[in-house]
């Protein structure tokens, strides 16, 4: 029992020793500290929608019709941000949409994830046959633009948030699973794994275990990079029609409606993009951050 | 050199073959029946579903049609859109032109000042300069573009009232097209501010397809000089005495070249990509406002043929990249 407990003691100081390792590097970059305060605050945000806003997303105020904002002549503090076309608050829509767009992201990165690593650890474990096919399958894939495949599964699958998430999700796919697989085959030269095996891990074992755990930095920074690449192309999906459906109040979806107003009411058109600008803007400060931290290559360049 | 050909090109093969499969299987896997997909909301008599469902073929199996599909193919033949009447090929050939004027424009400004301004980044690394253009890229790789589209015509075309906000040339203007580039167009016909007119045309447009190409190229511009500057040789070279204008722009950045060549050839992708926002949004007669007004008439053959098009010529310049890089470093292609 006690060499258990030891044992046990020693890995938690390990884990302690590598997270504030890695912590120490992550602060010396403000940019990425900034990215995480603002991320922070967006999902707070996000949670508190319900508190925060001071008004319904979807309740049309027929009579304040295209207010403008409060620093703007007619602007009133009921409506801080104005209103739109049909009176709703803007505000409260842009509150409500921070909950899309990490809605948005969160699903993405877990499909393309999931989908990517098992593919990957596949195309490692199995070469030949499946390897093939797996890697073509994703040449595939990257032969398309990634926008303009995701329209296209989209149209295919009828325009909806969910099916867009799904269609960005599949155009994300490749990145993982390229990354997987050469940082898995990398590892299965490695002699932990030729031990593993001989003591008689099984595949599964080896996968998950063994091989996964050492796959993880990059794997961490290029599903930051993706996050934002989903909320991106998620607003564009929106923007086109092909994503969000009216009323939602998602930031994409909410710019394609305001574009006819671009000239009259330009508080429409600018806020919702600046929201998004905003959020992505600090998820890939995060992903410098954490690739800065996490990528040995970089140390070693920096020393 | 050769067999490095040879090898890339037996990669590109099968994947070509899989992007056709991919783009036929493309309406046959949509649930349900593809004649009423087509149709949509319209509905469809009977007698015209059964015609169309003979036009198309798909009364006959399945692996019938991909073999006709195929064959039609290598004869050049895409099918023909179902909206004009026109063979898909012949509303590509036309359109391609202003898609390609707009990409080559975009490059132009990202390349211009993405990298000189990488460049000077990394020489004063740790600058105010240097901080500030990195804050600057990585907010031009998180913009998106079909805002920051919009934001440029409400800024010049609304407020400033300089540019145009559609179109690629005014409409007092008329010429034939002979080489469907509307700038050397517009030269050649001689007509006065005709030139002046396309220009105008184009300036927005590029912009905002230029700015993520830009922010990529100084980021790369500046880790590739970065560590390249560390090196031995320059040190040598500086040693030599050779001005530092010649050591930066001789020595350091011909050896930075690689990767910047690299994410300028990936960047053809993304300008493709871009291609479909920013032609939408300036009302720009290419092929990304192509595609996206025939995914929304339901205009599958010029989806399908659309695709193929476009990954094809991805994978053209890719290849491209590639044998570049060969060329460029000769430790590439004698790498298997």
């Amino acid at each position: 029992m006690s060499t258990e407990t030891l044992n046990y003691s020693r890995d938690r100081s390990a884990l302690a020793v590598v997270l504030s390792d890695f912590w120490h590097e992550f602060k010396q970059n403000h940019g990425a500290l900034a990215g995480l305060v603002v991320m922070g605050l967006v999902v707070l945000m996000a949670v508190f929608a319900d508190v925060i806003a001071p008004h319904s997303p979807i309740e049309q105020y027929r009579t304040a019709m295209l207010v403008p904002p409060v620093w703007q002549d007619g602007g009133s503090w009921e409506f801080i941000l104005g209103t739109d076309s049909v009176g709703r608050d803007l505000l409260s829509r842009l509150i409500h949409g921070s909950r899309y767009s990490l809605y948005i992201g969160l699903i993405v990165i877990f499909i393309s994830l999931t989908v990517g690593v098992m593919l990957g650890l596949l195309a490692a474990f199995f070469k030949g046959f499946v390897e093939n096919l797996i890697m073509r399958a994703m040449d595939i894939i990257l032969a398309f633009p990634s926008l303009l495949l995701a329209l296209a599964l989209v149209a295919i699958l009828g325009p909806s948030l969910e099916n867009a998430m799904v269609a960005i999700a599949v155009v994300l796919i490749p990145h993982f699973v390229r990354i997987t697989r050469a940082q898995a085959i990398a590892e299965l030269g490695k002699d932990y794994v030729a031990a593993s095996q001989t003591m008689g891990a099984g595949v599964g074992r080896l996968m998950f275990i063994n091989v996964l755990p050492n796959c993880m930095a990059p794997l961490i920074v290029q599903a930051t990079l993706s996050f934002s690449t989903a909320i991106l192309d998620a607003a564009a999906l929106g923007f086109l029609g092909m994503g969000a459906q009216p009323p939602t109040p998602e930031w994409g979806s909410m710019l394609a409606v305001a574009r006819e107003f671009i000239l009259t009411a330009s508080w429409l058109v600018t806020l919702p993009g600046l929201a998004i600008l905003i959020t992505v803007l600090s998820i890939n400060l995060i992903g410098d951050g954490l690739r800065d931290a996490l990528d040995p290559k970089m140390k070693r360049g920096k020393a | 050199m050769f067999s490095f050909l040879i090898h890339r090109l037996m990669i590109l093969i099968p994947t070509f073959i899989g992007v056709t499969l991919a783009a036929f299987a493309f309406i046959r896997v949509i649930p349900g029946d593809p004649i009423l997909v087509m149709a949509g909301e319209r509905g469809i008599t009977p007698e015209r579903h059964a015609e169309m469902m003979t036009a198309f073929g798909f009364d006959k199996p399945i692996w019938e049609q991909y073999f006709s599909y195929i064959w039609q193919l290598l004869q050049g033949d895409l099918g023909t859109s179902i909206v004009t009447k026109q063979p898909v090929l012949e509303e590509f050939a036309a359109l391609f032109p202003a898609t390609i004027e707009l990409s080559i424009c975009a490059l132009i400004v990202a390349t211009v000042i993405g990298i000189p301004a990488g460049i000077i980044a990394a020489v004063k690394r740790g600058s105010f300069f240097d901080h500030s253009l990195m804050t600057l890229s990585l907010t031009g790789f998180s913009m998106p573009i079909f805002w920051w589209a919009l934001l440029l015509i409400v800024f010049f075309s609304g407020f400033l009232g300089w540019t145009p906000v559609s179109g690629r040339i005014s409409v007092m203007f008329y010429f034939d097209s002979v080489t469907g580039f509307m700038l050397i167009d517009s030269w050649l016909s001689g007509e006065e501010g005709a030139f002046k007119s396309a220009l105008s045309h184009l300036i927005l447009p590029s912009i905002a397809l230029g700015t993520i190409p830009m922010a990529v190229f100084a980021r790369q511009t500046r880790s590739a000089m970065l560590e390249i500057l560390n090196e031995d040789f320059i040190k040598t070279a500086r040693a030599k005495g050779l001005s530092n204008f010649r050591v930066i722009v001789v020595h350091a950045f011909r050896n930075a070249l690689i990767p910047v060549i690299t994410v300028i050839g990936l960047s053809v992708g993304v300008l493709l990509a871009g291609a479909i926002l920013t032609e939408t949004i300036f009302s720009w007669p290419g092929i990304g406002k192509w595609m996206v007004d025939s995914i929304f008439r339901r205009d599958y053959p010029v989806v399908q043929g659309g695709l193929i098009l476009i990954a094809g010529i991805v994978m053209i310049i890719n290849l491209t990249v590639d044998l570049c890089y060969g060329l460029i470093d000769p430790r590439i292609r004698n790498k298997r």
